[in-house]
């Protein structure tokens, strides 16, 4: 097994850093797309670590983190110091015999280097260049800084979950990243896709937190319409009755319910032995006195059998995983979703399959994550066609390498 | 929409009408894809789903049907071989899983039938009921929300079913440019599980736990690992988004707020040393800010590099500066009804623009013409 060839022929520059920009080009890579990863070895990707110590150096603390490992996965590793001519000459060179570049720098980052997107589009006007920033290119915003949960905040989707008597309400630590990545997969393969009808190239560009908004739709449409905000309340229904997320026998374990039918009710109460309840009116009417009924009853259940109990019985019901189940929830276990590859200082990693599948096998994955400059020698002999003492003198000025450095 | 529009020259046949589905059309309907929604007479379940525009009169009357339909066509259909017929020619049919890629490869010889369900065609779970909250507690997304004593909480609206859609669009796009560029060829059925796709938010986390045998535990409301400070203040006019995560980025929260005296504690070097002593250092902010302008704060931390945010309210989102200056919102015009301002596509391609907000047609407006089945499927 190998790869799927989807987007063989395409290659991707991927200058980004952390999670959303990564996660992207891997969607790119993972069908096929030939990914170079650029980054340099004081100005690596801050993924590897934020609070780098040379004694974290040392130790190969920039090789050892799972969240980088995860998204850099299918790609090959090039470090340039992009602030020395030869460094930037390199990436203009490499952009040139390139389909797509892209980018989450800070606003102001690629302009100071001469790498912003009219020069890289000059050498190279096909290109197809996204951009990533927190709240877009442009508008009062455009140079701040954010993280995943800076995105989360501005997008106002915390003001959609949780109880009225809560903050509003965050549901992720970084929700933007994943959001973001998965749109910038979308618009780059939009764009891919414009090229191929025009000739053209074009530059992208995506606001994470405006890309929050699908999330938040039913809220964001409810004050739309109505003029009023939606009322935020944490696990009912307006709709229906039992639903939340009920406690379960063993420490911290719980179940989510969510009934959402006659027919689903009188299979719940089938299942659950909870007599007592009309329709959906009257369970609505007395949801307190239902939900106690059915804490009472979950609460001497042990959640992975009443998942399936219910489930086998048409109830919509799932255990509350953790960390921990993910890598062992049998379903994903059956579809393969988890494949397991070793790679050097991390040893043994599962490595999550894309979404989308053809046929009952998941997209094979081909490499993990590349440590640091490896792929320097490759990629500039191969691709950029350099000759070995070149390369050895680039090394020697340091503008590759594969060991981090402090600034 | 413009002869260069990015996805003109690709037909697209809804033959299911969920919301992952309905999202993934309108990816490729607002970016100039020929997509038409097949519906049953009684119209595509999203039609049921609240919002309801208020005085409007059904099927007309869902604002989220609505905002999902923009710039498609819809056609009303009586039987799959009325779904075959419209599907002539399309290069992408988005299927619940009724459909065999036979039904439809003999009229579209390159078709991507994409099949999108809450667990995938295939595994223990392919049967189960899914729902938002299903989906979302099997990730290990639901269990690190919420109070420390519970219970958890669900995430509001319909957003594992976005993201499925989401992940749907890049996994059909990417078949229908293989098929283009030469890469493929022939027919196939892309199966794209919303289930995985919300992996997205967990898979790292599920890479932590295998290594760790650790489970996640919640913390509190809007605490979550390993970054702090993190969180949602209240200040005198309103929210702020407080995200502190790198050494400098604490020394200059620290200054901002005249809490000096914790900048330099080599605890509080690292995000989690400071999440040890966030119900400590918490009421500390909460006081620093209480009495403060969340607007102020947010330009002042932002000028010194912090990651600050404010939390508009859902009143507030409309009228946000950045939001307006990057016109984020724009207008969908239901048939017969006053249009509603909703969020545009969220990415921006320059030369081949998406079409901005945009009309919704009628159930059933367009007649799709009968077709010849070609001679190899003849009786």
């Amino acid at each position: 097994m190998s790869r799927p060839s989807l987007l063989e022929g395409v290659r991707v520059v991927d200058l980004s850093m952390g999670w959303a920009g990564p996660l992207a080009a891997r969607h790119l890579a993972d069908m096929g797309a030939d990914v170079i990863k650029v980054e340099g070895c004081v100005r690596f990707d801050w993924w590897r670590g934020w609070e780098a110590t040379q004694e974290w150096i040392d130790e190969g603390g920039a090789e050892m983190s799972p969240a980088f490992n995860m998204v850099n996965r299918n790609k090959r590793d090039l470090t340039l110091d992009l602030s020395t001519l030869e460094g930037a000459d390199l990436l203009l060179r490499l952009v040139a015999i390139s389909d797509v570049v892209v980018e989450n720098y800070s606003a102001g980052v690629l302009p100071k280097l001469g790498l912003d997107y009219p020069v890289l589009a000059k050498a190279n006007p096909e290109i197809v260049m996204i951009s990533m920033p927190a709240f877009g290119s442009s508008g009062p915003w455009q140079g701040y800084r954010a993280y995943g949960s800076t995105v989360e905040q501005a997008s106002g989707l915390p003001h959609q979950s949780g109880e009225e008597s809560m903050p509003p309400t965050m549901i992720h630590v970084a929700l933007g990243d994943s959001v973001g990545g998965l749109n910038g997969a979308a618009a780059l393969l939009t764009a891919l896709r414009a090229r191929r009808r025009t000739g053209k190239g074009q530059h992208l560009d995506l606001s994470q937190s405006e890309c929050l908004f699908p999330l938040g739709i039913k809220g964001i449409l409810t004050q739309s319409v109505t003029g009023s905000p939606p009322q935020r309340l944490g696990n009912r229904s307006l709709e229906h009755a039992p639903h939340g997320v009920y406690p379960c026998a063993g420490d911290d374990e719980w179940i989510v319910i969510q009934v959402r039918s006659e027919a689903e009710w009188k299979a719940f109460e089938a299942a659950s032995g909870i007599g007592g309840f009309g329709d959906v009116a009257d369970r609505l009417a007395r949801r307190e006195e239902l939900d106690d009924a059915v804490r009472a009853f979950t609460s001497a259940q042990v959640v992975e059998l009443l998942m399936p109990e219910l489930q086998e019985a048409g109830v919509p019901a799932a255990r509350l995983a953790g960390g921990l189940e993910l890598t062992t929830d049998p379903h994903l276990a059956a579809r393969g979703f988890w494949k397991m590859m070793q790679r050097e200082y991390v040893g043994e990693l599962p490595h999550p399959a894309p979404p989308y599948r053809v046929g009952e096998a998941p997209f094979d994955i081909d490499r993990p994550a590349p440590t640091l400059g490896q792929h320097n020698f490759e990629v500039l002999s191969e691709v950029l066609g350099l000759k070995a003492d070149e390369i050895a003198a680039l090394a020697e000025k340091g503008v590759i390498g594969t060991k981090p450095r402090l600034p | 929409m413009s002869e260069e529009a990015a996805l003109a020259g690709i037909r697209v046949v809804d033959a299911a009408g969920s919301i992952a589905t309905a999202y993934c059309g309108k990816l490729f309907a607002d970016h100039g894809a020929a997509v038409v929604n097949a519906e049953p007479p009684e119209g595509f379940a999203t039609r049921r789903e609240a919002p309801f525009l208020p005085g409007a009169p059904a099927p007309e009357n869902s604002a989220l049907h609505a905002w999902l339909s923009t710039n498609k066509a819809s056609a009303v259909v009586e039987s799959a071989a009325d779904i075959r017929d419209l599907a002539r020619e399309a290069q992408v049919v988005l299927d619940d899983g009724r459909f065999d890629c036979e039904h439809f490869s003999a009229l579209a010889p390159n078709v991507v039938v994409s099949t999108v369900t809450w667990f995938g065609r295939t595994g223990p779970y392919a049967d189960y009921q899914g729902t938002d909250g299903v989906v979302q507690s099997l990730i290990g997304m639901v269990r690190g929300i919420g109070t420390e004593e519970g219970p958890p909480i669900l995430p509001a609206g319909c957003q594992a079913q976005i993201v499925g859609g989401l992940a749907a669009y890049i996994g059909t796009l990417g078949q229908v440019i293989a098929r283009e560029i030469g890469n493929a060829s022939g027919p196939v059925r892309l199966d794209t599980s919303i289930l995985e796709a919300n992996l997205c938010f967990t898979e790292v986390g599920g890479v932590g736990g295998h290594r760790s045998g650790r489970r996640v535990r919640r913390m509190g409301v809007n605490r979550y690992p390993p970054t702090y400070p993190l969180g949602i203040y209240p200040c005198r006019d309103g929210w702020l988004g407080v995200t502190a995560l790198t050494p400098s980025q604490w020394k200059s929260f620290c200054a901002l707020l005249d809490m000096q005296e914790f900048a330099d504690v080599p605890q509080y070097q690292s995000a989690v040393g400071r999440l040890q002593d966030a119900d400590v250092l918490d009421p500390l902010i909460h006081e620093r800010v209480r009495e403060q302008s969340a607007t102020e704060l947010f330009n002042r931390g932002q000028g010194a590099r912090i990651p600050l945010a404010l939390v508009p309210t859902m009143e507030q989102l409309f009228t946000v500066d950045q939001y307006v200056a990057r016109r984020a919102f724009d207008e969908v015009r239901p048939p017969g009804q006053e249009g509603f301002v909703a969020p545009v596509t969220p990415f921006r391609l320059f030369r081949t623009p998406a079409t901005r907000g945009g009309d919704v047609a009628p159930l059933g407006s367009m007649v799709p013409t009968p077709v010849e089945p070609p001679r190899s499927l003849r009786a």
